[in-house]
């Protein structure tokens, strides 16, 4: 494996940074509303100059107001699930883990639920639900794939199977017995949903994101001697109690992050880890940023489909990204087998 | 089960995503709170405020030109008060009257597409709330265009959702004529239906699983109206019942909503196959209640639904209805 060298980190995130720029640029070219490339450009380079009052009342209320809000909630979506992965396939050493396979995200789903029951009317009560959720399904699975002191990676996925189901099985129960208007439309969110917008400020959204994202890469270089065994880990020095507390703690809020915006979306934090390993190697100082990019990219380009496929009716994103996620995650299982 | 297509998808949809009973305080009457009435000519884009069902303050334009519906009810209501030619968008759902299926869709009422709704230029968009989410009245409500949320929660609800709808949408008399004739035909119901028994019935929304009515729906009110009780009492309004429960509440009627009245036979013989309930007396006796899908739809047809249903449910009350329109006591009194 290449050296990492600083050079080669910048010139990756550039490169990927550059893909994004052009999928998010795609992305609020297509939609119901059509929109011409060289109308786009112009009225673009409008509001980028702060020519504000000579763009069209249209473009503001659809690109700008509907297109690129939810744009915004891709990229913070998709990075904070994909880092989240990588940061589990880490902790568990384990290349099939993810959010939404682990049950990390139905935990995190039945957190924010419960908090809209008990603490609707508490700014928030939903991400803040969401995340006590996500830890505790983490440290649930994590207890179900112990076996001998060992994580066992099959124990550890049939763990976070049958953690999932049983807490979507919570979740039918409350949405089946509880009344209220709160809960009206969770079903279309649990499945994975960015067409309405988030009652959190995407500011505050990109704030939790750079921290979880920051806190995970400070443990990057100890993440890379972990992959090789915990005991080896321990003996060239890492301090391994502190790395998974902090790793464990990260994936969580951005776990809860991102389920709290945009319901379960699966698969992201599975398949763009592995694609960025592929292309760039596994050393996860380099991989933890691309990871978040690519998770950025993937989702943009997930939802971008999810809303102009069948338009004007639109599909969750959630069922985009599985659709695409679920083979992926059996070639890699029965390449793992082999 | 062939018995029904498009309100199979649609109470798929409620199934779904809006089976979750909603019972809020009663939102105050919609009173416009400056004056409804005809503007003067050249004063159509002065904007009239009203509270919606929600009991939020909407500014529409006095005569507003541009209406989309995101419901299949609401669609139906903006037909029958004459302003079809106004209506601009409305969902995929929206099939009666055909006029309706050639408006551009904007999407279904749960995930409507923002971006078609506003590209319509719409003066107001209708949302009610037994279909459509907070959310996206929300939403369209940061993209500043106004959303009237009605909430009929009765068939009494339903009229007068009907007459406020006149009012808010410039066409206070259309209103007020629709919802008089509904409450003329209904009074008229009433009356023939008086003393007589009340029949026992499971109304049918979905058969496999088996999926009722709750007694909080305004379709559980519809069936008060034509003369019958559900034996259905679950706290849900679109509850999963066993064929069990069924058989133990031995109704004297199942009903069923359908596009057309297309081959009930089909759908009874198909229930007689059925363990369980080919034991059951309103299938032996053929006690089955057919009626147009507008029984699902609190829009002014469901007076027509009633209707429909309350003479096959009281065949005797509507007797004398077949000899000409006089009514009986007129001639006597005459004779």
């Amino acid at each position: 494996m290449r050296p990492l060298t600083p050079r080669r980190l910048l010139l990756t995130c550039g490169l990927l940074a550059a893909v994004l720029l052009a999928v998010v640029f795609f992305s609020l070219k297509f939609g119901t509303w059509a929109i011409s490339l060289h109308d786009l450009v112009v009225q673009l380079f409008r509001v980028t100059m702060g020519h504000n009052d000579q763009v069209t009342s249209d473009f503001r209320l659809i690109v700008l107001d509907i297109r690129w809000p939810r744009i915004v909630l891709a990229m913070i979506v998709g990075a904070s699930l994909s880092v989240a992965g990588a940061s589990f396939q880490a902790l568990l050493r384990n290349p099939l883990a993810d959010p939404y396979v682990l049950g990390v995200s139905s935990g995190a789903a039945l957190g924010s639920i419960l908090a809209l029951i008990w603490a609707a009317q508490l700014p928030g009560a939903t991400p803040f639900g969401a995340f006590i959720g996500a830890i505790a399904a983490t440290a649930a699975v994590y207890f179900l794939g112990r076996r001998g002191g060992e994580l066992d990676s099959y124990a550890l996925l049939l763990g976070g199977i049958i953690t999932a189901s049983f807490l979507s099985a919570l979740i039918m129960f409350l949405m089946t017995t509880i009344s209220g208007r709160e809960l009206r439309g969770m079903a279309f969110w649990l499945m994975g949903d960015l067409s309405t917008p988030s009652p959190v400020s995407a500011g505050w959204l990109f704030l939790v994101l750079v921290l979880g994202v920051g806190a995970i890469y400070t443990t990057a270089a100890d993440l890379n001697l972990l992959l090789g065994g915990e005991q080896e880990a321990v003996h060239l020095g890492v301090d391994i109690v502190r790395v998974k507390l902090v790793v464990y703690l990260g994936a969580s809020v951005l776990t809860g992050l991102a389920v709290s915006v945009s319901g379960a979306i699966g698969y992201v934090g599975l398949l763009v880890p592995h694609l960025i390993r592929l292309m760039f190697g596994s050393d996860y100082r380099l991989l933890i940023p691309a990871t978040a990019l690519g998770g950025a990219i993937a989702v943009v380009l997930a939802d971008t489909l999810a809303r102009t496929l069948v338009s004007p009716t639109q599909l969750p994103v959630g069922a985009m990204t599985a659709m695409v996620g679920a083979p992926v995650f059996i070639f890699l299982l029965r390449r793992n087998m082999a | 089960m062939k018995l029904r297509r498009n309100p199979l998808k649609l109470a798929a949809v409620w199934f779904l995503f809006g089976a979750l009973p909603a019972r809020a305080q009663a939102a105050p009457p919609a009173s416009p709170t400056a004056p409804a009435s005809p503007s003067p000519a050249g004063a159509a884009d002065a904007l009239v405020e009203f509270h919606d069902d929600l009991g939020r303050l909407v500014r529409i334009p006095a005569l507003p030109q541009r209406i989309v519906s995101l419901a299949p009810s609401l669609t139906e209501t903006v037909f029958a008060l004459g302003l079809g030619s106004r209506l601009s968008g409305d969902t995929n759902y929206c099939d009666y009257p055909p006029e309706a299926l050639t408006r551009t869709h904007v999407g279904g009422p749960i995930n409507p597409d923002l971006e078609q709704i506003v590209s319509l230029h719409p003066d107001v968009v209708l949302a009610t709330r037994s279909l459509n989410r907070q959310e996206t009245v929300d939403a369209l409500d940061r993209l500043g265009i106004p959303v009237y949320t009605t909430d009929p929660r009765t068939v009494e609800d339903v009229v007068a959702s009907t007459r406020r709808l006149g009012a808010v949408l410039g066409a206070k008399s259309q209103g007020d004529a629709v919802a008089a004739q509904m409450e003329r035909r209904l009074a008229d119901l009433a009356r023939r239906l008086a003393g007589r028994p009340v029949r026992r019935v499971f109304f049918v929304v979905w058969l496999d699983p088996i999926i009722s009515t709750g007694p909080h729906t305004f379709i559980a009110d519809a069936l008060r109206h034509a003369g019958a009780i559900s034996v259905v009492n679950a706290p849900q309004d679109w509850p999963q019942i066993s064929v069990e429960e069924v058989l133990r509440q031995n109704p004297d009627y199942l009903v069923f909503a359908g596009t057309h009245p297309d081959d009930p036979q089909a759908t009874i013989n198909a229930l007689k196959a059925r363990p369980g309930w080919s034991s059951l007396a309103a299938v032996r006796e053929g006690h089955f209640a057919i009626v147009s899908d507008a029984l699902d739809r609190p829009a002014p047809r469901i007076v027509d639904a009633i209707d429909e249903l309350a003479r096959q449910l009281h065949p005797d009350a509507f007797v004398p209805a077949a000899s000409p329109p006089n009514s009986p006591a007129t001639r006597k009194g005459l004779g």
